[in-house]
């Protein structure tokens, strides 16, 4: 009995080693390419950094701009620069392909009757995607929570804040469910939750401005009425004369 | 560059009667007029009177409202149509107008150009005189008209773009932005390269800032008093659109020319402040200072983490104070008013956050400067240009203060 046990651990312990063995020649590999494949990144960028900073080549991109384009190549690059863009580009091309080339060899170390790789490698490109959806839900969240604060304090909405709160979480529950579907994590239950969490959200908010908030509401809607800029703008009276109670006609332009 | 203002400005008064206008050289310089679309009998009004009013002169009269087969030549007038369809229609002069202004005075040769914008029916004829005299006589590269407005007229200009163009490019002109202007031929030119640059006109529409262009220049500007004019309304567009796209423009026109007005030197006046004007409780200002001051408090409620990201402590501190005022006592200081101006278009320069975010947070700030112009101004046209007078010195006197940011942005990080 006591020699059937040992030898089970044995066995264990030998196939957990084996293992281990075939794991981390290729976590080793993947290591060493993304070290090497940025070290060479590195150097490119500085390089082509020097050649752009001696042809001048953030001036003449300045001098060909227009200053009312909307997509100037310099006002998208850090500090204004587009050399600094440009060598921080090839930087990050060249530690993705390290990247890449080190999933490809963590990959190849495991042969073909393990299926380790069949899961864990597509995984890591949703996992990759969930983030980079989480990233880019959580910058919209916060860019249109400030673009309808700003836009509802001007508008004079009493509740310009809480419109914004809702905006920013409504993003943010669309954009977990989103990555949450990416990963392939919980299935049905995530969609429904998302569903009733989201109907829910917006449920709260028109309840909230329709009933909850009877006096602020009644009270915007008072001083709008009172106020004569609903009136579509005639000739006579354009929306740039502003009329926020009656009293001196106010021309902004 | 020079320690005095660049440009010479001088009120004249168009109510005088003027000689005939005469070139300097005797021979018959030849006007431009470039007009709006007045309709056929707009046109013949406009025909009648500029000949009226320029006898003798040679003039080239280019109106969007005369097709190829209909232009007519008399011994001194002669009417064209716009080589390429009709302008832009807009309620200011756009970078389009300029441009077509430039290529109809190189085709008619003429040597000064007059643009008139919408509503140019009611431009009285001793300001289009006085206009044109100065233009062809008087060896002005500029002349931007000053029409006579109330104290609620033309806020924006009294309250941004005339002390910015002042303090900064030296050239104080109350209406920066001109419904009219006339212009010699090298300064059409230097405007429609300033157009070109401003990209494609014809897909939109942006604005061009003559004073800047010709302070930069070192070319001559006058501003001309003509007397009263309409002013044409912007349309439906909201005031916070509005304030964003001028605003926005001049902010890039002095993000583009910083170089020039970081060097350059305006005199700079005593701020001389006086004491705002007691409302009675029952004035109309009072009720919409009221309002106002009470708009602004929510405003700074909810976009104090906005503003956080732009202003100073300093100025937030003030800035609360200020919301925390009694409407009797709303008045925010000219110098606050310059500084947080000059905040904005560090911050529109630095990207500190959206540029369309940013606009958007000035607008609550300028109707609050709008709200101590009524305290200051009680409706009373003397005391209203006082205030516009000392915003205006206010924003000169702060001008070391907007180039030591601008040079060393990282010294203060709000």
């Amino acid at each position: 009995m006591g020699q059937q046990i040992k030898f089970a651990l044995l066995q264990s312990t030998h196939r957990v080693v084996v293992v281990l063995v075939r794991f981390l020649p290729g976590l080793l590999a993947f290591l060493l390419a993304v070290a090497v494949l940025a070290l060479i990144g590195f150097l490119l960028a500085a390089l082509i950094r020097r050649l752009l900073t001696a042809t001048r080549f953030d001036e003449r991109i300045k001098a060909n701009e227009k200053i009312s384009s909307p997509v100037n190549f310099s006002d998208w690059a850090p500090s204004h620069s587009p050399t600094l863009l440009i060598s921080r580009v090839i930087l990050w091309v060249c530690i993705l392909a390290g990247v890449a080339i080190g999933i490809s060899a963590f990959d190849a170390s495991y042969s073909a009757d393990t299926q380790v790789s069949l899961f864990a490698l597509p995984y890591l490109t949703h996992l990759l995607g969930a983030i980079l959806i989480l990233f880019t839900g959580n910058l919209l969240a916060r860019f249109l929570a400030r673009s309808v604060l700003i836009g509802a304090v001007n508008a004079q909405l009493q509740y310009a804040r809480f419109l914004s709160f809702g905006v920013k979480w409504l993003v943010l529950v669309l954009t977990a469910a989103m990555a949450l579907d990416h990963l392939q994590i919980g299935g049905t239950v995530v969609e429904l939750a998302f569903g009733i969490l989201f109907g829910g959200i917006v449920l709260t908010l028109s309840l909230a401005i329709g009933l909850g908030s009877r006096d602020l509401v009644s009270r915007s809607i008072e001083k709008s009425i009172e106020k004569p800029l609903p009136a579509r703008p005639t000739e006579d009276s354009p929306a740039t004369e502003v009329r926020e109670t009656p009293g001196p006609k106010l021309r902004h332009f | 560059m020079s320690s005095s203002p660049i440009a010479d400005i001088s009120n004249a008064s168009p109510l005088e009667t003027a000689p005939a206008v005469r070139s300097t050289d005797g021979s018959r310089a030849t006007l431009l007029i470039c007009l709006p679309s007045l309709g056929i009998d707009g046109l013949q009004t406009m025909q009648e009177r500029v000949v009226a009013t320029l006898p003798g002169q040679s003039v080239v009269l280019a109106s969007p409202d005369v097709l190829p087969d209909n232009e007519s030549s008399t011994e001194h007038l002669r009417l064209v149509g716009y080589p390429a369809g009709p302008p832009h229609v807009s309620w200011t002069l756009v970078a389009g107008d300029f441009l077509t202004a430039a290529d109809l005075a190189r085709e008619h040769n003429a040597s000064a150009i007059m643009l008139l914008g919408a509503e140019a029916a009611s431009l009285l004829p001793a300001g289009l005189h006085a206009l044109a005299t100065c233009i062809l006589n008087q060896r002005v590269d500029l002349a931007l008209p000053r029409y006579k407005t109330g104290p609620h007229d033309a806020l924006v200009s009294s309250a941004l773009l005339y002390p910015l163009t002042n303090a900064l490019f030296g050239v104080g002109t109350h209406l920066p932005l001109p419904l009219d202007a006339a212009f010699s031929l090298r300064m059409a030119e230097r405007l429609a390269a300033a157009a070109r640059r401003l990209g494609n006109a014809a897909q939109s529409m942006p604005l061009v800032w003559p004073a800047a262009e010709a302070s930069i220049a070192s070319y001559v500007v006058r501003e001309i008093e003509v007397g009263e004019r309409t002013l044409p309304h912007p349309g439906d567009t909201d005031l916070n659109s509005l304030l964003a796209e001028v605003a926005g423009s001049l902010f890039t026109d002095i993000e583009a020319k910083a170089p020039f007005w970081q060097r350059s030197r305006s005199s700079i006046s005593a701020l001389q402040t006086s004491e705002p004007v007691r409302l009675g409780s029952e004035t109309e200002e009072l009720a919409e200072v009221r309002a106002m001051a009470e708009s602004f408090r929510s405003a700074y409620l909810n976009l104090q983490e906005i503003w956080s990201l732009v202003l100073p402590p300093q100025s937030l501190l003030a800035l609360k104070k200020l919301s925390l005022a009694p409407p009797e006592s709303f008045l925010m200081p000219a110098d606050l008013w310059a500084r947080v101006v000059y905040d904005f278009v560090l911050a529109y320069h630095l990207r500190t956050i959206n540029r369309g975010h940013l606009l958007g947070a000035l607008t609550p700030l300028y109707l609050a400067w709008v709200t101590s112009h009524l305290r200051r101004s009680a409706g009373d046209a003397t005391l209203s240009s006082q205030h516009v007078e000392e915003t205006a010195s206010a924003f000169s006197n702060e001008k070391p203060y907007v180039v030591a940011r601008w040079r060393w942005p990282d010294r203060f990080n709000p």
